[in-house]
């Protein structure tokens, strides 16, 4: 899809086929594909609209919208670890606040402003101090949720909010406000990156950033602009889990996702080394994971067994990257 | 900083299926309200709530442990091994309470979900020489300690959990263990939700952690029940983990797999409300379209009860301090305490609910 950074390389691989670049880059979407046909022969109901839009897709977006977020931090290089902790956060933060009778009007655009918060603190340990990604984010990966369990006590509780129910069962043109959510993002992001030149400044630095940074790029404001994104993201994916279960959930909400976006990126082909961003093809891995667990779990295999195929598809993913030609 | 934090809460999900007890609770909880008319050949559809089970008819007496001296007040001391979660807070509180209202003075430790934080919790305790000591041990591994106890005179009464046999023994280094029959949990289940549906119809089950000892038992009760129930056909079991979101997906992919079930066994409340967010997404009537029967007795749950959503719901009383206190004032009296105390839960319907769920957790 919008696979920037390996554009120049198309055009050597036209001479002939590079299967193991074909394989990588559209092998998620021939499983997909596969899974999908499966159900459709398999699974009762599979094909229902119902199911396709308010199970699945619904199931896989939260996970498709944090994963959007950490697409374009691993394009500028980095990783962002902290994602599913600040799913927490902010959803408990704003769970907090409405029990407490803070009006709706308010308490959710915090949710978001904590997660945008929480990335500008990432970026800011990335790019002005320099910091190792992967430990950064490692500080929020553990206080982010550590935080959310001092701010609830630890308790699940119940939130009676319409807008809250409204964000868990509410439907826009016909969709899941989560669906409809990561299509206006998914529509937000690819505009942002392809028709302005904040695509090719965060490929830039991505790819080199010492190169991006003689050409005039501000590297380090890309770079944080990236965290801050990614956490703003996973800010509102805290409201939309939130909505989802209606209860304040320290511990288990946004459990994992940050390992669930790191799989989907891998799986869709992207290099974790930074310099390419595949937006299409990351919801393609999300959807794609999601649907495996599914279809395991609709046919009574025990969830251990789904754990271990997505280990062997992340496994495969990674072999085909190193074959592959494009991707260094 | 360490990445420890998230494990911890890995953990704490598993500590909440601790459970048991609770002294007072009469389980005779009357027959479903709207019974559907009951199959011929579903005997336990019209069967009363089977009730408590009773410890074995063997169980030793405790007799080689440390005895305790007959006092009006005591100095007793308390290591919880995670004071997190409803059901846990409402355990350490439960403990608080009773000894406040007796009078006796109690010490309180926090292991914070770890271990060998909990063994040194107990060591410093035993230093302070308290009358007796009461643990809900962390994991069956934290026998050693126990028996230091012993050595220092003290008895010790575990809660909610035991330890391992070959650490440490009933009735010679700790007093004795109160915990809940989880078996009996899934025993009483099955009989509410047969007598709920009637003993027809596809049932989907929720249990929590794989391998942890009540969703093992729980399971087992209520499989075992089910068998003389062929008119209730088990159609898919899940792990969900005792989490709400993911009990809500696993619902949600269940139900469309099979789209007739009509009632759902979830072992832990959390995953209970889960099953009901699912059933109410996909378009049905949580309570009419779609029976669900937890374990827990939680506020959340019995409120649901009065709300219609839940069927019924047996009790995993997290408050021990009332019978953990009368079964440590019977050993000082001399009296015969077996070395395994089994706790009353209640059974919770549209009859009773609306009567207990203030006083839930």
């Amino acid at each position: 899809m919008t696979d920037l950074a390996t554009r120049p390389a198309e055009v050597s691989a036209l001479r002939r086929i590079d299967w193991p670049t074909m394989i990588r880059r559209y092998g998620a979407a021939a499983v997909l594909a596969l899974l999908v046909i499966f159900n459709i022969i398999f699974t009762e109901n599979f094909l229902d609209l119902r199911n396709i839009l308010f199970v699945q897709l619904r199931q896989a977006a939260p996970t498709a919208i944090v994963a959007l977020g950490m697409a374009l931090v691993i394009a500028t290089g980095g990783i962002d670890l902290s994602v599913g902790a600040v799913v927490a956060l902010s959803g408990q933060v704003t769970a907090v606040f409405l029990l407490d009778g803070v009006p709706p009007l308010v308490a959710l655009p915090i949710g978001i402003l904590v997660g945008l918060a929480a990335g500008l603190f990432n970026g800011t340990l990335v790019s002005r101090f320099g910091i190792q990604p992967m430990i950064a984010t490692l500080v929020l990966f553990t206080a982010g949720r550590g935080l959310a369990q001092v701010v609830t006590g630890g308790r699940i509780q119940t939130v009676n909010e319409p807008i809250v129910e409204f964000l868990g069962l509410g439907v826009i043109a016909g969709l899941p406000i989560s669906v409809f959510s990561l299509i206006v993002i998914t529509i937000a992001i690819i505009g942002v990156t392809r028709f302005t030149p904040a695509g090719t400044k965060l490929l830039a630095v991505g790819g080199n950033e010492r190169a991006a940074g003689l050409v005039g790029i501000r590297t380090k404001w890309v770079k944080t602009m990236a965290y801050v994104v990614a956490g703003g993201l996973a800010g509102y994916v805290g409201l939309l889990e939130l909505g989802r279960i209606q209860a304040s959930d320290a511990t288990n909400a946004g459990l994992n996702m940050e390992l669930d976006a790191i799989a989907a990126v891998a799986v869709a082909g992207t290099t974790l080394a930074g310099g390419t961003f595949s937006p299409g093809r990351t919801i393609i891995g999300v959807l794609m994971l999601r649907l495996l667990q599914n279809t395991l779990v609709a046919h009574g295999i025990p969830r251990e067994v789904a754990q271990i195929a997505q280990g062997l598809i992340i496994v495969a993913a990674i072999y085909l990257l190193r074959r592959s030609r494009d991707a260094r | 900083m360490k990445a420890r934090l998230p494990w911890v809460a890995v953990a704490a999900t598993l500590m909440i299926s601790g459970c048991s007890v609770d002294s007072g609770g009469s389980s005779e909880g009357g027959a479903a309200a709207g019974a559907a008319s009951p199959a011929a050949n579903c005997a336990i559809a019209t069967a009363a709530d089977p009730g408590n089970s009773q410890p074995a008819a063997d169980t030793p007496i405790a007799e080689n442990a440390p005895k305790l001296a007959q006092k009006d007040t005591y100095r007793v001391a308390f290591s919880q091994n995670a004071n997190n979660g409803a059901w846990r807070i409402a355990e350490t509180q439960s403990m608080q309470d009773e000894a406040k209202r007796l009078g006796y003075q109690i010490q309180v430790t926090d292991a914070q979900n770890n271990q060998s934080k909990q063994i040194q919790d107990i060591r410093s305790l035993i230093a302070q020489k308290p009358d007796a000591l009461f643990v809900a041990p962390m994991t069956e591994e934290i026998g050693t300690v126990i028996g230091e106890a012993k050595s220092a005179g003290i008895p010790v009464f575990l809660i909610d959990r035991t330890v391992s046999d070959s650490q440490a023994k009933a009735g010679t280094d700790y007093v004795t263990t109160i915990v809940s029959d989880f078996v009996q949990e899934g025993k009483r289940a099955a009989y509410a939700l047969a007598k709920a549906t009637g003993g027809t119809g596809k049932v989907i089950a929720l249990e929590g952690t794989t391998g942890s000892s009540s969703a093992v038992d729980r399971k087992k009760g209520f499989e075992d029940a089910l068998k003389e129930c062929p008119g209730l056909e088990l159609v898919a079991t899940q792990d969900a983990d005792n989490q709400r979101a993911r009990a809500q997906d696993i619902t949600e992919s269940l139900l469309q797999a099979n789209p007739d079930v009509t009632a759902v066994y979830a072992q832990g409340d959390d995953m209970a409300m889960g099953a009901i967010a699912a059933i109410r997404a996909a378009g049905k009537v949580p309570g009419k379209d779609i029976l669900v029967v937890s374990g827990d007795g939680s506020k959340e749950a019995l409120q649901a009860i009065v709300d219609g959503t839940m069927a019924a719901n047996v009790e995993c009383n997290p408050r021990f301090g009332p019978k953990a206190f009368e079964v440590m004032k019977q050993y000082a009296a001399g009296d015969e305490v077996p070395t395994k105390i089994l706790n009353e839960d209640r059974l919770f319907d549209s009859s009773n609910a609306g009567e207990f769920v203030d006083q839930a957790y």
